[in-house]
C-alpha cells in the first residue's frame, strides 16, 4: 500500500505543557512537521490586573505588579511606583534611587539566567538549565535577606524603598558580581558553544529588522534584530544616565542572537552594579509621602527597559485615591506577535525553540 | 528644541483632522474624532525631521459618555513622543483599524475589543483575546458588574467607613 496523498494535521499545544512557560497554549496546523498556520491562545491565566487596580489604593496595587513578570519583579514595581511618582512630582531620595538600580539590574540577570536555561531545557539541555538556576539561586538569597521572599520582592514604595538591604547583602552581591564571568564562561562553554545547540538555534525563526519595527517589538528580541534602542539610552528613567554602559546589539535576527544577547546583556548590568556600588551616597531611603496617596487630576505614561521587553505604566487619575484607568503594556504580550509570522515553515521541534528565545512570561502576557 | 518642531508638525496635523492639541505632563495629546483615526495616524507616521513611527501602546479607555482608543506613538530614531486620543461613541463603538499602517496592532487591538468591546473595522481577526469566545459584557467598561450588588453594597461601605 502506498500513501497518495498527505493530511494536514492539527496539533494542540498547550496549555499544560512543559515547554510552553507557563499556560499558553498555540493551535498549530501542520503538513508533515512543517508548520503552515499557527494561531496563539491566550488567558488561561488572566486575573484582570487591570481591573483590579481600579478598587486598590495605589500603595495597595504595588504587589499586583510583582506578578506581571515574576521572573523579574522589582522591574515591575519599579516601573509601577515611578509612574505613580511621575503623576504626582515627587522626587525620591539618592540613595534610594541607587538601591532600584541595583535591584533592578540583579532582576535583569536573574531573568536573562532563566531565559538561557529554558530556552537549553526546551532543546533537552538539562546540564545548562541547572547551571543557569544553580547561580540564579544567589540573587533569590540576595531578595530574601532584604525583603523575605525569593520571587515576587516587592520591597519598592511609593517616594522610595521599604526597606535598608541587611550588612551581609553587601559582601554576597560582591561575590556574586565576581563570579560573574565564570558563570559567563561555563554557560558558554555548556550551552552556547555546544554543537547541537547552534545547530537548533542558528538561523532559525529569521525576524528581520523592518518585520520586527512593523510589529511593535522591544525588548533583547528588538536589538538582537539590528536595532539599537534600549530605553536606558534614549529616554534615561531613574539615574541611568550616570552609568557607563553600552547596549548591545546583534545583527544576526535569528534565535541563537535572541538568546546569546542575553549574555551580553548581563555583562553590562554587572557593570553597571559595580558603578552603583560605588557611587551609593549614604541618606534616607524614603521621601515624605502623604499618608493618603491622592495624585493630582491627570493622565501619565511611563516606560522602562524591563528584562524582556518594554513595560509601560499609563495611569488616569480622577483625584481620588484609586486610579480610574491604569493600563499595563506588557512587552512579551506585544513581542508574542512574532510567534505566527515567524514560525511559518519551520518545523514543529523549531516553533519550541523560537518560543523559548522570545522569553515570554504568562503573567505578563496574560495579565 | 526637538519638542518645539514635533508641537508645530502636530499643530498642523490637527489642523487637517479637526483636532484638538494639550500637553499633559511634558506630552503632546492630540485628541481627534474615531472618523479622522486613520488619516491622523499616517499622518503621525510621516511627520518630516520627527516621525512618530513606532506604535508603542494602543488601548481602550471608558470616559463614561463615550470610549477613547489611544495609541502612544514613539520612535526608535528620536526622543519624539505623542499620544493619539480617538474619540469612539459609546453605542456604536466602531472605529478603522491601524492594522493596515502596523501589524503590531493586531494583538492589541483584540485586547481593546475584548475589554471594551470596540470594534474594529477592517482587522482580519477580531476574536476575543484573553475572555472565552462566549462571554458576556466587557470587563473594562465602568458599568460592568463585577459582583452581586449586595456583595459591592457590603464592600463599598466597608471602604468610605475607613
Amino acid at each position: 500500500m502506498t500513501i497518495k496523498e498527505t493530511e494536514e494535521l492539527l496539533l494542540n499545544m498547550g496549555p499544560q505543557h512543559p515547554s510552553m512557560h507557563g499556560l499558553f497554549r498555540m493551535v498549530v496546523n501542520l503538513e508533515g512537521e512543517t508548520v503552515t498556520k499557527l494561531e496563539p491562545k491566550m488567558g488561561y491565566l488572566h486575573r484582570g490586573i487591570e481591573k483590579l487596580a481600579e478598587s486598590r489604593t495605589y500603595s495597595q496595587f504595588i504587589p499586583y505588579t510583582d506578578r506581571l513578570d515574576y521572573l523579574a519583579s522589582p522591574h515591575n514595581n519599579w516601573a509601577y511606583v515611578q509612574t505613580v511618582e511621575k503623576l504626582m512630582g515627587l522626587e525620591i531620595p539618592e540613595r534610594a534611587e541607587y538601591l532600584r538600580v541595583i535591584f533592578g539590574e540583579l532582576a535583569r540577570i536573574a531573568s536573562h539566567q532563566v531565559c538561557i536555561a529554558s530556552t537549553a531545557l526546551d532543546m533537552a539541555g538539562w546540564s545548562a538549565w541547572s547551571y543557569a538556576f544553580r547561580d540564579r539561586e544567589r540573587i533569590c538569597d540576595m531578595y530574601e535577606m532584604t525583603a523575605g521572599s525569593r520571587l515576587t520582592v516587592n520591597n519598592m514604595r511609593i517616594g522610595g524603598m521599604s526597606n535598608e538591604p541587611p550588612a551581609e547583602f553587601w559582601p554576597a552581591l560582591k561575590s556574586f558580581l565576581d563570579d560573574t564571568p565564570e558563570m559567563l564562561e561555563e554557560y558558554n562553554g555548556i550551552f552556547f558553544g555546544n554543537e547541537i545547540a547552534q545547530g537548533r538555534l542558528k538561523s532559525v525563526g529569521i525576524l528581520s529588522k523592518e518585520l520586527a519595527e512593523n510589529l511593535s517589538i522591544t525588548g533583547p528580541c528588538l536589538r538582537a534584530s539590528g536595532v539599537n534602542f534600549d530605553v536606558r539610552k534614549a529616554e534615561p528613567y531613574s539615574i541611568y544616565d550616570r552609568f557607563d554602559f553600552n547596549v548591545p546589539v546583534r545583527y544576526g535576527c535569528d534565535s541563537y542572537d535572541r538568546t546569546i544577547i542575553r549574555m551580553d546583556e548581563i555583562v553590562e548590568s554587572v557593570k553597571i552594579i559595580k558603578q552603583a556600588v560605588r557611587d551609593i551616597p549614604e541618606g534616607p531611603i524614603m521621601a515624605k509621602v502623604p499618608k493618603v496617596i491622592k495624585p493630582p487630576v491627570g493622565e501619565v505614561y511611563h516606560r522602562v527597559e524591563n528584562p524582556k521587553g518594554e513595560l509601560g505604566f499609563y495611569i488616569v487619575s480622577d483625584g481620588t485615591t484609586k486610579p480610574a484607568r491604569l493600563r499595563i503594556r506588557a512587552g512579551t504580550f506585544i513581542n508574542l506577535q512574532m510567534l505566527p509570522i515567524v514560525s511559518l515553515g519551520w518545523k514543529i521541534q523549531d516553533v519550541v525553540a523560537i518560543f523559548a528565545t522570545l522569553d515570554a512570561v504568562l503573567g505578563e502576557v496574560d495579565k | 528644541m526637538e519638542n518645539k518642531v514635533l508641537k508645530e508638525q502636530v499643530e498642523k496635523l490637527a489642523a487637517q483632522v479637526n483636532g484638538e492639541v494639550e500637553e499633559i505632563i511634558g506630552e503632546l495629546v492630540l485628541k481627534v474624532k474615531a472618523s479622522y483615526v486613520i488619516e491622523t495616524l499616517k499622518g503621525a507616521k510621516s511627520f518630516p525631521n520627527v516621525p512618530c513611527d513606532f506604535l508603542h501602546d494602543l488601548f481602550g479607555v471608558d470616559g463614561v459618555d463615550h470610549l477613547e482608543a489611544v495609541y502612544q506613538l514613539t520612535s526608535l530614531r528620536g526622543p519624539q513622543r505623542l499620544r493619539v486620543k480617538a474619540i469612539i461613541d459609546r453605542e456604536n463603538p466602531v472605529i478603522d483599524s491601524a492594522t493596515s499602517i502596523w501589524q503590531g496592532a493586531n494583538f492589541l487591538e483584540r485586547e481593546a475589543y475584548d475589554m471594551f468591546g470596540i470594534n474594529f473595522k477592517g482587522h482580519p481577526n477580531l476574536k476575543r483575546i484573553y475572555m472565552w469566545d462566549d462571554f458576556k459584557g466587557y470587563p473594562l467598561r465602568k458599568d460592568y458588574v463585577t459582583e452581586p450588588i449586595e456583595v459591592r453594597n457590603i464592600v463599598r461601605t466597608r471602604i468610605e467607613g475607613e
